[in-house]
């Protein structure tokens, strides 16, 4: 008797005004597997599962649970058929605890009144049954990343789910908690759960998954080989479609004076210390890379060195001079940004690529000469930026809404770098966008730091900060805990100054 | 520019198409609940349509009413380019109806071509200042500027209503108003005795003013900008609150001019209660423009039209003017609804498949679903 | 000053009746907003509500008719403003600001149409029934009790009622998640416009019934405009009140006391203009220094697919 597929999906179909996200996919996920589905930004594994789901309907295509035919229109369809997803971006109410995040939607009551004490009860037990160490009744802002993704699994198991989704739960998590991710994934398994596990990451894949699909521009290129046969640059061949070079970098060679130094920084809110007696510098042709789980300072960091935000003291020297004053002042005094997030700071995304290159420097005589605006210049200026940094467009009239995550990017890099900035400040530099992009900005960063340029990298991308860094260091709890060169650390090490548990100057115990 | 063009009749958000089939739409409604009510609409329409374009009095007429809504719905849109609501269009009008009135009154042995356009100063600083407090408490306190300038319109028309009735009232009047303003303060007619003055032709300035002024200046750009994302904006060195003050600042003296046109072209003196709300008609203009600051123009004289129509309305049948008060407020959700226009166009070509080229228009651009 | 401290019972008690609407429209402002909607529109429900509750008493004789009726008119423009807001995602803003010029123009067409006079509606019972007996014997809740309408307890119940329902029930916890993240709601299975809709008709009915409160309790008539602004400041009370039932009851009386001190301050001399200013001054600088460090819900204005 073949054993029947938790999951099987046959000839899905998906399509978007501009693109079709999912191509004719068949997609089979056997009972009690663990099964990678591999791909790119954009490749269109987000989109098959949120069909699975029930958030995106599919325009055509067939899905069977267990054997079973079903029809699946919204979330509450597939969570009655026993399938439970953790969302990338968690899908979590800051502001309710635990235990209201985990049973809304299915609460206990007694009478008309929600019965909280049965509730925070079934929680708590369900959290003790898998040793996830948090309280059902703390609030879920009080939570770290890595415990409140627990309180997204909790969610899918409080709604007895047989099958799991976790979209890129790796992304936010430190290496030691990759490793407790992985052992609460094997616990689920030995449980019989099934588990999807969608990822850009090859070596995750390879570590914890039993089998893997691959999609490539919304095709399935490859169904269900086993893990084990594969190894990392298989994958990536089968994910980017041309061989890709993972790893390669170089270190910086002239390292100058120092290019910006702060000391003595401080950052309370409502009455809580965010940043602690912080210090830094950066010299001259020196990328200083700076990793840690998100959360820790790294935001309002960014908002300190680049004028947005007034600490409640600093020293902030550039060139040995004092930097003070406002975004504006900081942009004129040769401070670039690459902001974190390119939809909230980054591009006013409404208004065409032309408007958005010189976002920042429109006062520039270049840009501008008595209040007026030089249209033609800036227009002559777009056009030669776009295709300097290969923005992907027709036209750089187009507006930046019209654009790919990785060419809106490719915006924001063309605006900075072109101002020949003397410090620049680079937030999450590549995160959302495709392998060619990420490539592209690379080496576009490298060159900067070649010309002399100082750069402070702040990422939650380990492996970026590790790979671009001429010197890396960790912010924990709002203070850089660790500073050390290049290839010294490996990845455990950075993880454990990443959750606080091992301090600067400590041996490590092996 | 042929993208361009294509996109104007798109049926979507900022399209004349949608701003159109709302009008349709609206007065439809509107002829359907006249029909209810047992009134004829279709003797309502011819009476409204005389009324606005049928004799030179009717047209002067009908441009009399669209000066302030141009001037106001004007205001309403420039705001909106800084992602403020400013609801206080009204009161900054009577504000700035104030400041004219003022000026207009005092007798400095001034010649006209002084005295007038510095009684239009003071109108529009007066709109101005009263916008900028409104923008003070915004970026200072972070107050909510909806509610924030609908007190200060019923402030407004409260120290108005003190004014006119206390130390600026007209010596041996009954009703609650101002002397007439000197003769040298006034805003010649066009075609008198009709009302109509040359504000109309300000009004239209300030509005192609206005567009240049978004499109070319820098600080215009730093508007949009802030309009768009302010956060981005922030990021990028401009000062947001500035922008929004100054925003604000520039919206409440188009409406002073507004109401200075009022008090030196039509009224002649500052009387309480002179605007039938022009300033919350101006939201329905800047709907119908589609937030556009040229279609403010075309939508300004089509309420304009509207009004004076109406007028008729009421003078020669039975039938209630405030027909197109309805009318104006649905223009006001439909534009705002493209969903739900198309949707409604959908109902009808269900009900009635001769309407074909309607439905052509709408299925080309509806998503499938 | 001494006025005030003499006669400091009536007073309060007028204070208490003259909030009693406001209370019960940012109550309703409050299930709006809690759903993710923000609650503009009350000005219009209340219009509505002052409207329907005349029509119903004219037709019916009957005032507790009217403040159904009322409570009705107001669910309509909640209705209409969920259709928009919810269904077909209008920017909250202008769905409310188009509700409220649409309230305003068709109450002043319909009494032309029904009565034939558009200023003012023809005179109908009003509500009588106050509080009297043994409570009014009890020591200073007594006289402060004895001047007010039925509507006391109608406005104490209202209190009470949705506390517990937004803050102990399983409906209150889901409509809360809605406004706080409505993506998230979505995902565990949430029906989120089905909730919001729920608040916002909550909103209107609320927001209804205090709008009757004006021409059934206060008065016996609609006058055009009748509102005229209340109901933003009961957005602003609202607000302040951190859309919580318990905190919205001390700013909304001291709304009332504003209203009330006008009525002292008349017989002081000065310009009734100016006193009528009042209630928006204190509204202004409640907003100026009153409601900072207030976190509105996340989700307001967000639809579950955005």
């Amino acid at each position: 008797m073949t054993p029947i597929n938790a999951v099987e999906m046959r000839g899905m179909v998906k399509d978007y005004p501009l693109v079709r996200a999912v191509d004719n996919v068949d997609f089979t996920v056997e009972q009690g597997e663990i099964h990678s589905l591999l791909g790119e930004n954009g490749a269109g594994k987000s989109t098959l599962m949120n069909i699975l789901y029930g958030m995106t309907r599919p325009d055509s295509g067939e899905i069977y649970l267990a054997g079973q035919p079903v029809q699946i229109r919204r979330p509450a369809d597939s969570i009655a058929l026993g399938v439970g997803m953790v969302h990338q971006h968690f899908m979590l109410t800051p502001v309710m605890t635990v235990t209201e995040n985990v049973i809304i939607g299915n609460e206990p009551t007694r009478g008309i009144f929600t019965d909280y004490k049965k509730a925070n009860a079934e929680v708590q037990e369900l959290i003790d049954k898998y040793g996830f160490h948090i309280s059902a009744k703390a609030t879920v802002e009080s939570l770290s990343v890595g415990q409140q993704q627990r309180v997204e699994i909790l969610k899918a198991l409080y709604r007895k789910a047989n099958v799991l989704i976790l979209d890129e739960p790796t992304a936010v998590l430190t290496p030691q908690e990759v490793k407790e991710l992985f052992v609460v994934m094997r616990e689920l398994k030995a449980a019989g759960k099934s588990i999807i596990l969608i990822t850009h990451k090859l070596r995750e894949t390879i570590e914890v998954a039993d089998r893997v699909s691959v999609l490539r521009g919304g095709k399935m290129v490859t169904s269900g080989v086993f893990a084990k046969d594969c190894d990392a640059s298989q994958l990536a061949l089968m994910m980017v479609g041309r061989r890709v070079d993972l790893y390669s970098t170089r270190r910086s060679q002239v390292v100058g004076e120092t290019a910006l130094e702060v000391s003595n920084l401080n950052l309370s809110r409502r009455g809580v210390p965010i940043l602690k007696n912080l210090s830094l510098h950066v010299k001259k042709g020196e990328i200083f890379g700076i990793a840690g789980i998100e959360g820790n300072g790294q935001t309002e960091l960014i908002e300190v060195l680049t004028g947005l935000t007034k600490p409640d003291s600093v020293t902030l020297k550039k060139d040995g001079e004092p930097l003070t004053g406002k975004p504006a002042d900081f942009l004129s005094n040769g401070v670039g940004h690459i902001p974190e997030d390119r939809l909230t700071r980054g591009l006013v995304v409404p208004m065409s690529i032309e408007d958005n290159v010189i976002l920042g420097y429109h006062k520039r005589p270049a840009f501008s000469r008595r209040g007026l605006r030089r249209t033609k210049a800036i227009r002559t200026y777009a056009a030669d930026k776009v295709k300097e940094f290969d923005v992907r467009t027709p036209n750089a009239k187009n507006l930046c809404s019209s654009l790919s995550g990785g060419n809106q990017q490719k915006v924001v890099i063309a605006r900075v770098f072109s101002q020949n900035p003397d410090v620049l400040i680079a937030a999450q530099p590549t995160r959302g966008v495709d392998v060619s992009a990420q490539e592209f900005i690379y080496s576009k960063l490298l060159d900067l730091r070649d010309m002399g340029k100082a750069i402070i990298l702040i990422s939650a991308d380990l492996d970026e900060v590790r790979r671009l860094s001429d010197r890396v260091s960790v912010i924990y709890d709002g203070q850089i805990v660790a500073e050390s060169k290049a290839d010294v650390w490996d990845e455990m090490e950075i993880g454990l100054y990443m959750t606080g548990s091992k301090q600067a100057g400590e041996e490590t115990s092996e | 520019m042929k993208q361009r063009l294509k996109s104007l009749f798109r049926l979507e958000d900022g399209g004349v198409l949608l701003s159109v089939l709302s009008l349709i739409i609206a007065i439809i409604i509107s002829g359907i609940i006249m029909a209810i009510a047992g009134h004829n609409p279709f003797t309502a329409f011819r009476a409204i349509a005389i009324g606005a374009f049928g004799s030179q009095r009717a047209i002067a007429n009908t441009f009399t009413q669209a000066t302030p809504l141009i001037f106001t719905g004007l205001a309403f849109v420039f705001a909106r380019k800084a992602f403020v609501i400013n609801l206080g269009v009204e009161g900054q009008m009577y504000m700035g109806a104030l400041g004219a009135a003022l000026v207009g009154l005092m007798d400095l042995g001034l010649p006209a071509f002084i005295h007038l356009p510095l009684a239009i100063l003071g109108g529009i600083l007066f709109g101005a200042l009263y916008a900028g407090f409104a923008g003070f408490l915004k970026v200072r306190f972070g107050s909510n500027e909806v509610v924030a300038t609908v007190m200060l319109n019923s402030i407004a028309l409260l120290f108005i209503g003190y004014l006119t009735n206390g130390p600026l009232l007209a010596a041996g009047s009954a009703a609650a108003q101002t002397e007439r303003v000197l003769e040298t303060a006034l805003l010649p007619r066009i075609l008198p005795p009709n009302q109509l003055t040359y504000a109309i032709f300000f009004a239209i300035l300030a509005c192609i003013f206005m567009k240049w002024f978004t499109d070319r200046t820098t600080i215009g750009y730093e508007i949009r900008a802030v309009g768009l994302n302010k956060k981005a904006a922030e990021t990028a060195g401009i000062s947001t609150g500035k922008v929004i003050f100054i925003t604000l600042c520039i919206s409440g003296a188009i409406a002073g001019f507004a109401g200075a046109s009022q008090v030196l072209g039509v009224d002649r003196r500052l009387i309480m209660g002179f605007s039938p709300g022009f300033g919350f008609a101006g939201i329905a203009v800047s709907a119908l423009a589609a937030n556009n600051l040229l279609g403010v123009i075309p939508a300004g004289i089509v309420f304009g039209a509207m009004r004076a129509g109406s007028m008729e309305l009421a003078r020669t049948t039975s039938i209630p003017a405030e027909f197109s008060d309805i009318i104006q407020a649905m223009v006001v959700l439909l534009v705002a609804s493209p969903l739900l226009v198309r949707e409604i166009l959908k109902v009808n070509q269900v009900a009635k498949k001769g309407g074909r080229k309607l439905w052509k228009l709408s299925s080309k651009t509806s998503s499938p679903s | 000053m001494e006025v005030v401290i003499q006669n400091i019972i009536p007073i309060l008690a007028t204070a208490i009746y003259m909030s009693t609407p406001l209370i019960i429209a940012a109550i309703g402002g409050a299930f709006s907003v809690r759903s993710g909607v923000m609650a503009l529109g009350l000005e219009s429900m209340m219009m509505m509500g002052a409207f329907g509750a005349v029509v119903g008493a004219y037709f019916t004789g009957s005032v507790v008719l009217g403040f159904l009726v009322g409570t009705l008119g107001g669910m309509l423009f909640g209705f209409f403003h969920a259709v928009l807001s919810v269904t077909y995602k209008v920017n909250q803003v202008i769905s409310g600001i188009g509700l409220n010029l649409l309230a305003l123009a068709a109450t002043t067409l319909s009494m032309q149409l029904v009565w034939g006079n558009r200023g003012m509606s023809p005179l109908v019972n009003s509500l009588t029934t106050n509080i009297g007996g043994f409570i009014t014997q009890i020591p200073v809740i007594g006289p402060i009790l004895a001047g007010q309408s039925i509507n006391f307890f109608v406005m104490v119940l209202v209190v009470i009622v949705s506390w517990t329902v937004l803050f102990r029930t399983r409906y209150g916890l889901r409509l809360r998640m809605v406004g706080e993240n409505p993506k998230a709601a979505n995902s565990i299975g949430l029906r989120v416009h089905a909730l919001k809709y729920s608040g916002v008709l909550i909103c209107g009915a609320l927001a209804g019934y205090g709008g009757a409160w004006l021409s059934l309790d206060q008065l016996n008539v609609f006058v055009r405009d009748m509102t005229a602004g209340r109901g933003f400041i009961a957005v602003a009370i609202n607000i302040l009140g951190r859309y919580n039932p318990s905190w919205i009851v001390p700013c909304a009386l001291l709304f009332g006391f504003a209203d009330v001190m006008q009525i002292y301050l008349q017989n002081a001399g000065i310009p009734s203009q100016l006193i009528q200013m009042l209630p928006f001054v204190v509204t202004l600088f409640v907003l100026a220094f009153g409601v900072r460090h207030i976190r509105a819900p996340a989700g307001v204005g967000l639809h579950e697919d955005s």
